[in-house]
């Protein structure tokens, strides 16, 4: 028996959240790599609007504003992109909010902010997602998850939690979909240099820098790269794993 | 395509045909599960999205379990017009 045949030609690629920070990163990578991208987020943003109005990616570009801890808002989203392009081949599961705090001072509200975009938007679009690949045959899902959710830190116990869940639904869908030719992985990204670096203040940035020993935070592009290694049609043998990338922090 | 009893009949079984579990002389009362064409929960997952994508909705995400052809088609003869 030999590899899946590599398809050709541009993939129709799903980045939740992809308006800013790291999401952005992933959209504009796909973009330059040639592929057709779709993207939602609860508003608009300059990079949406410049990705809109480029004559180099207006044709393949689809923005959407959606809260996808609402079911409705994620199928609206779905539906727009499989009526404008058929077919979904790569989804990142990149959309996330985090709260910091000490547990015993959370609010309902906050607990239920993460988890409603964390988990349940997670599975929303999954869902989705996954019946459109089970239909065709083949399919690449990527979830963003982060070193938090392996090792925890103090005052995200509730962000790391979303995010464990995220590699256990990981692990469960490789198994449940690798049948197909749909694989589904895990970057379990370190600390990044976006407007989400989990509240965490410059000196507790300077502080991890220092420990990691790449000698620096992260960007979007090293996650992004990582995204595109996971996605490739040929590496149909790589599924259910949860990659670290975090300048080897956790090492 | 439609949502004709035809149409439907052909959705379905070109879905059983290709995963090779056409069984003989299929028909409207088959069951599609146990002493049938025997599908299992992802096959079913995979109907369920086949039939959504060549016909706009289908039964299984409407909540709906149907055990034979038939009840399939009944679905989209419930629809309104």
């Amino acid at each position: 028996m030999t590899a899946a045949a590599t398809p050709t030609g541009p993939r129709v690629v799903v980045v939740t959240g992809g308006s800013r920070g790291l999401g952005a990163g992933i959209v504009q990578a796909y973009l330059d790599a040639g592929d057709i991208v779709a993207t939602c987020a609860r508003s608009i943003t300059a990079e949406v609007e410049a990705w809109q109005s480029d004559p180099e990616t207006a044709d393949r570009f689809l923005f959407g504003t959606a809260d996808l801890a609402r079911s409705a808002d994620a199928e609206v989203f779905v539906k727009a992109v499989i009526e404008k392009w058929g077919r979904i081949d790569v989804l990142i599961n990149n959309a996330g909010v985090a709260r910091d705090g000490i547990l015993g001072l959370f609010s309902d509200d906050d607990i239920d902010t993460v988890v409603d975009l964390n988990i349940k938007g997670t599975i929303y679009m999954s869902r989705l997602v996954s019946r459109r690949m089970l239909a065709k045959g083949s399919g690449s899902i990527v979830n963003i998850s982060s070193i938090v959710g392996l090792s925890g830190y103090r005052g995200l116990a509730v962000y790391s939690a979303s995010k464990a869940a995220l590699d256990g639904l990981t692990r469960a869908l490789a198994r449940e979909l690798g049948s197909r030719g749909i694989t589904v992985n895990s970057i379990a990204s370190g600390y990044l240099r976006t407007e989400m670096s989990h509240g965490l203040d410059e000196g507790q940035l300077k502080q991890i820098e220092r420990r990691t020993p790449a000698g620096r935070l992260g960007y979007p592009e090293d996650i992004a790269r990582v995204c595109q290694f996971l996605t490739d049609p040929a590496g149909s043998y790589l599924t259910g794993q949860v990659i670290v990338v975090d300048g080897g922090l956790t090492s | 395509m439609t949502t004709s009893p035809a149409d439907v009949e052909r959705t379905v079984t070109d879905f059983l045909t290709r995963i090779e579990k056409l069984p003989e002389g299929f028909g409207d009362s088959t069951p599609l599960y146990a002493d049938g064409a025997e599908l299992d929960s992802l096959e079913t997952a995979e109907l369920s999205a086949t039939l959504e994508d060549v016909h706009g909705s289908d039964p299984y995400s409407s909540g709906e379990m149907p055990q034979t052809l038939g009840e399939i088609q009944a679905f989209y003869a419930a629809l309104p017009a």
